[in-house]
């Protein structure tokens, strides 16, 4: 019997002969639905070997339909290629392992794209979304989306959510419950009787029936344990919603990234529902569940796995996508290489973005503006995309200064980020409008922040080699365009008469005697738009802002350095202790509250008058250092294993303190955080997740207060300096800014 | 990162470390002034850099150069202030 059924997409994944689909139907109702779905890719070669492959493909016991077609490489151009079909997709995966291993040489396309990733692209789907489902049955017959992922407020979905936290971290101590809630129901079951846990977890896992199962260290503690205790007893928990399918455990890994060394813990994801770890889940403090049903939407990637992938496989997901749905073949291993350079075209064209040394000192008034996602903005207005020629005045490789598009249709990089950059936008234009408290704000903040590092990323994959929509060139071309930018953008502020404070790739800080409000800026902002064709947008104006010298050497600015205050009060620091990971809490707390203090000036002339107010409370919180006052987590250092133990040379503290993690028979891998307190005599640290609780007459005082001391004056500093009638300007005698009229005018003066 | 090159802080920095051995057999009191003039070319990495020239140290040289010309001017400012104020 044919039926309709509109609901919410929750989850997709292939069982053994074709795909199932969960829908949480308008009807209030949970639907597994099956679809039939076939799977494609393609091989490229010499036609003798094309056809043998033809003939070996026919032996195999996988059912195939196989078709000798045309497709687009974007590096080589049109291919004659060979497409190979599988009707049960879960068994591409098999049949291309084994057409790998018999025909090595063939270049294949296609072949590692998930299968949720393969369905989202031909059905135009995404996960959460609005669809309308044709049934036969529970056999899915037609499926169209309502909605797109494009839609500023999605309409919420009524999602069950069973919430699990242990009584503590498992990392640092052993938990004794774990606390069970959803809704307004809220209670503790006890972890040391595996079986009334399994038992009661099981009755609210059947009578609640949750969509999400929110947990904290689910991945790394609570589920793996789980699983052992009902397979230890012979209890069933039912943690999947899908009881055909098993429980998907991944392993722990570390990797690189953006010069960071990066750890995943091991991973369970279930069926038929999903489950979360907040603490496993990446960039959760960003942006939280929010964020990652953002994530999944433009991604396309099912939830549980775009709460745990890292942007970059998220933006690469997109690529895919837009490939799959414009016919762009996906290689499987990229083969391009550099395009050979001379050497001064290299030299030329081998550079990031302008990174200037800003004025050291404070200045007042000053207004932060910004282009808009630059980088991705650059792509997009400018066509830039490894299959599309370069523009004939591109500035990476000509000497001009044109800023041109390259000719032709948009390219897959603009095609896959235009909406996402327009929904960027949008976002960012609307919160301008709303009310400090407007309930919306923390959801399109959280939105906002998702496609941030979505679009930071995009711009890191134009220049990887094995990213498949990579070529250098491209991103050469990228920053080639963002200098020209941002060099544009300096002449219209100069042309103008304003003085350049600072520049870092794509936000000047400008300043003109004068100018306090955004209406005085306004005629730049324009300018600089018809100047560049980029949107740029105010990102305040300071009442103050401090730009610091390097700690090594006084007369050396350091670029990303700096803090200051808003004219509506609000508090921007960068690069100093308080936004420093490593920093003790009661450090960075200390740090920020100084700010605070001095942010109730109302502008740097009263500066003077908040001093002694920030004098004072640094007085009392070194005391309560000095006396012992502040609790020992507040003091704790958090800092990354940058490598394998055994690779320390000189074991830094924190490697001191992970070989007391494996005294202790715990173990911490490279990218993990290990956090410890200083401490008197050998070895100087304390690691903090081995019991029993430090003796608080260990610390290391003279050392935090150091720190703390630190700390302090990279703010207090400038601020005295300033209020002691120091030059703002004019802090080191190296660097005058320009406020001296030229020499010539000086002398006609004179003789006038 | 993946960078062919070296930025132009970076040559910068082996430009400086190639006269170690003329900065140590200078007297102290030359010795700071000589790092002045490295930290005074260090204010222009971002122009040097753009510029792309194929002998950095010669933009290295300019922005030391343009560095102490600003401070000739300001310095002449100061005097012809000085200078105009008396009677």
């Amino acid at each position: 019997m044919n039926t309709t059924l509109t609901g919410w997409l929750l989850d997709v994944y292939p069982n053994e002969t074709n795909l199932t689909l969960w829908l949480i139907g308008d009807d209030g109702q949970r639907h597994r639905l099956v679809q039939d779905f076939s799977a494609r890719l393609y091989v490229a070669g010499p036609a003798a070997r094309l056809r043998l492959l033809w003939r070996w493909l026919e032996q195999q016991p996988i059912p195939v339909h196989l078709e000798r077609t045309r497709r687009m490489d974007a590096f080589t151009g049109m291919q004659t290629v060979l497409a190979v079909e599988a009707r049960q997709p879960a068994r591409l995966d098999e049949l291309f392992r084994g057409m790998l291993a018999a025909f090595p040489e063939l270049t294949y396309y296609d072949a590692d794209i998930s299968l949720p990733l393969r369905h989202a692209a031909a059905f135009n789907v995404f996960p959460l979304a609005h669809c309308q489902v044709e049934l036969c049955g529970d056999r899915v017959t037609g499926l169209q989306p309502l909605n797109t992922p494009w839609e500023i407020e999605p309409e919420p979905v009524p999602l069950r959510i069973l919430s699990l936290e242990p009584d503590c971290e498992p990392a640092h101590g052993e938990p004794q419950s774990v606390i069970v809630s959803h809704g307004r129901v809220r209670y503790i079951l006890p972890v040391h009787n595996r079986t009334q846990l399994l038992v009661g977890l099981s009755a609210e896992l059947r009578r609640f029936d949750p969509d999400l199962v929110l947990t904290s260290w689910g991945d790394t503690w609570l589920l793996p344990l789980l699983l052992q205790a009902s397979r230890e007893r012979g209890l069933v928990l039912p943690l999947n919603r899908d009881e055909s399918m098993a429980v998907v455990e991944r392993k722990e890994h570390t990797y690189f990234s953006y010069g960071q060394i990066i750890y995943r813990g091991r991973q369970v994801q279930l069926r038929g529902r999903w489950h979360l770890d907040c603490h496993n889940a990446i960039l959760w403090n960003d942006y939280a569940l929010q964020g990652v049903l953002e994530m999944a939407r433009v991604t396309r990637q099912p939830v549980q796995e775009a709460a745990r992938l890292s942007p970059g496989t998220g933006i690469s997901s997109m690529q895919f996508v837009t490939a799959l749905q414009h016919e762009l073949l996906i290689p499987w291993h990229k083969q391009q290489a550099e395009t050979p350079k001379s050497t001064m075209d290299l030299l030329r064209a081998d550079m990031g973005g302008m990174v200037y040394q800003p004025t050291v000192g404070l200045h007042r008034d000053v207004a932060g503006i910004d282009f808009v996602s630059m980088y991705p903005g650059i792509m997009v207005r400018f066509n830039i995309s490894p299959e599309v020629p370069r523009a004939r005045t591109d500035p990476s490789t000509s000497s001009g200064q044109c800023l041109e598009p390259a000719p032709g249709e948009p390219g897959i990089i603009p095609l896959t980020l235009a909406p996402l950059l327009n929904k960027r936008l949008t976002l960012k234009s609307s919160m301008l409008h709303l009310k400090r408290d407007d309930c919306r704000r923390p959801l399109y903040q959280a939105l906002a922040s998702a496609h941030k590092w979505l679009l930071v990323t995009c711009f890191g994959y134009l220049g990887y080699k094995n990213a498949r929509f990579g070529r250098i060139e491209s991103h050469e071309a990228v920053t080639a365009y963002g200098r020209e930018a941002l060099l544009r953008a300096k002449e219209a502020a100069e042309d103008l008469d304003y003085e350049i404070l600072h520049m870092y790739v794509d936000g000047l800080w400008v300043q003109k005697a004068g100018c306090k409000s955004p209406e005085d800026f306004e005629a730049l902002l324009a300018d600089i738009t018809a100047r560049t064709g980029l949107p740029i947008s105010m990102d305040g104006i300071y009442r103050w802002v401090v730009f610091l010298p390097s700690r090594v050497n006084k007369r050396v600015p350091v670029p990303n350095c700096y803090f200051g205050v808003f004219q509506d009060g609000s508090i921007k620091v960068r690069g100093i202790e308080a936004r420093r990971h490593d920093t003790a809490p009661f450090i960075a707390e200390t740090q920020m509250r100084l700010l605070e203090i001095l942010a109730r000036a109302e502008d740097a002339a009263h500066l003077g008058e908040v001093l002694p107010q920030a004098q004072e409370y640094v007085r009392r919180q070194l005391h309560r250092l000095r006396t012992g006052q502040v609790p020992l987590e507040k003091l704790l250092i958090s800092q990354k294993l940058s490598r394998e133990l055994g690779e320390y040379s000189s074991p830094s503290p924190a490697a001191r303190a992970v070989r007391q993690l494996q005294a202790a028979g715990k173990t911490a891998r490279p990218g993990q955080k290990v956090r410890f307190l200083y401490t008197l005599g050998k070895p100087g640290v304390r690691t903090w997740d081995v019991p029993p609780p430090p003796d608080p007459h260990s610390v290391d005082l003279p050392r935090y207060r150091t720190l703390f001391e630190r700390a302090v004056n990279t703010v207090l500093t400038p601020i005295q300096y300033s209020v002691n009638g120091g030059m703002d300007d004019e802090c080191l005698y190296l660097f005058p800014s320009v406020k001296f009229q030229p020499v010539a005018a000086l002398l006609r003066g004179n003789v006038a | 990162m993946g960078r062919t090159l070296p930025s132009a802080t970076q040559t910068f920095l082996q430009e400086e470390a190639a006269f170690a051995r003329f900065r140590r057999a200078l007297r102290r009191s030359d010795q700071i002034s000589l790092d002045d003039l490295f930290s005074s070319a260090r204010q222009h990495l971002a122009a040097a850099q753009y510029a792309s020239h194929a002998l950095p140290f010669e933009v290295f040289l300019l922005s030391m150069l343009l560095e102490e010309h600003k401070e000739v001017e300001r310095l002449r400012q100061l005097l012809e202030e000085h200078l105009s104020r008396q009677p």
